[in-house]
């Protein structure tokens, strides 16, 4: 058990995909302009990372190391495929607003890096924490992007107005140059915080 | 890699290609059993959101009927008589084409409009399907569907703060809509 907690929160500080690893930041800058946009993209890549990694735990055996990449992006582009299908029939509102965002899900860096780098070395249970906790260290992350950006750009979090009315938002952080420059501040912060960490830890 | 050690019989480009082939057939299979299962309420569900939307423009309507010869054109249906018409409409936004579903009465005033498709900034230019820049367009004719700048002018639409191209498209869209109808009509 204390093993498994420890693949599970690795993810959400020490390893944390966006500010750690750096990894899959395109989205974290695309996709945060809101929080709801943030958290919902974060959901995804959440249950899509923890399949995909016990998917590809599960057929590690099966794949010939010269095909594995291909193999685990087919894996990825299954699942996807198959979440998007659902979505469609039995979720259209939600389908509608994840928009193109479902499909870029294929490509994330982050998914074919955890199959690559854990699940195709690990047995499934691991592999499933190592997702979960990956996914939720990537879905924290966004959420903090986007409520930052939806707050002090747009006034607003999750749709509702909290700043005062004569808050006059600067447009910059809605824009990507502004993600830029606020994910720079936050994988210092996060540096600094995993520093603390190790240090106390010694 | 767990599977450590392949022969150099295992690694023969034969042996490469079917196991990729087999990942993808098994993909396959999996892909088209669920198409096969969800496939059929896709489409009612497609259906029910696009009646949905289109009562949601003219929430007055009973129901929707199809316009013979004209793609995609509804009119809005009220004890028997036509209350309005629902068209699509097509522009170029910021960031593409900016697709749109648009309500028009037969003398040509805008009802609403609803944004079905864009690739506009988001937290910019996507606002144009909200209010208060939506609530502009009801009751406008087409030659008032012109995009200023000017806070005073109170005949036209304003503009959305860093996204007057977006804006400009979507008032172009629902314009040519409106033009449309009226054509189709006489503007009665």
């Amino acid at each position: 058990m204390k093993e498994l907690w420890d693949i599970y929160k690795k993810g959400i500080i020490l390893e944390n995909p966006i500010f750690v690893l750096a990894l899959s930041l395109c989205p974290a800058l695309a996709v945060t302009s809101t929080a709801l946009n943030a958290l919902t993209m974060g959901l995804t890549v959440l249950f899509v990372i923890t399949a995909n990694n016990v998917a590809v735990s599960l057929i590690r055996n099966f794949v010939n190391p010269k095909v594995r990449v291909p193999v685990y992006i087919v894996s990825i582009a299954t699942i996807v495929t198959v979440v998007q299908l659902l979505l469609q029939a039995y979720f259209p509102l939600l389908y509608k607003a994840l928009g193109i965002y479902l499909a870029l899900v294929v490509v994330f860096a982050i998914i074919l890096a955890r199959a690559e780098v854990f699940a195709s070395k690990n047995n499934v249970i691991r592999s499933f924490f190592d997702g979960l906790g990956m996914g939720s260290g990537f879905a924290l992350a966004m959420v903090l992007i986007g409520t930052i950006r939806e707050i002090l750009g747009a006034g607003s979090f999750f749709g509702i107005k909290v700043m005062p009315a004569s808050y006059d938002a600067p447009l910059m952080l809605i824009l990507p140059a502004g993600a830029f420059i606020l994910i720079g501040y936050l994988v210092g912060g996060c540096k600094m915080l995993v520093q603390y960490i190790e240090k106390s830890k010694a | 890699m767990s599977a450590g050690h392949h022969d150099e019989k295992n690694n023969s480009i034969f042996k490469i290609a079917t196991n990729l082939a087999a990942a993808c057939l098994v993909s396959g299979i999996i892909i088209a059993g669920v198409y096969f299962i969800t496939a059929d309420a896709a489409a009612q569900k497609a259906v029910d959101l696009k009646n949905a939307a289109m009562k949601a423009l003219v929430q007055d309507a009973e129901k929707f009927n199809p316009v013979e010869g004209k793609e995609g054109w509804f009119t809005a249906q009220k004890g028997g008589k036509t209350i309005a018409y629902v068209v699509p409409s097509e522009s170029k936004g910021f960031g593409g084409s900016i697709k749109m579903l648009v309500a028009v009465t037969g003398d040509g005033k805008v009802l609403s409009y609803d944004i079905t498709a864009h690739n506009e900034t988001p937290g910019l230019g996507d606002k144009a399907n909200q209010e208060p820049f939506k609530g502009q367009f009801k009751g406008k004719k087409a030659e008032n569907l012109k995009v200023v700048k000017d806070p005073s002018d109170k005949e036209n639409i304003q503009a959305m703060t860093g996204a007057t191209i977006s804006s400009r498209a979507v008032a172009n869209g629902v314009k040519k809509a409106v033009e449309e109808v009226v054509e189709f009509t006489g503007g009665k």
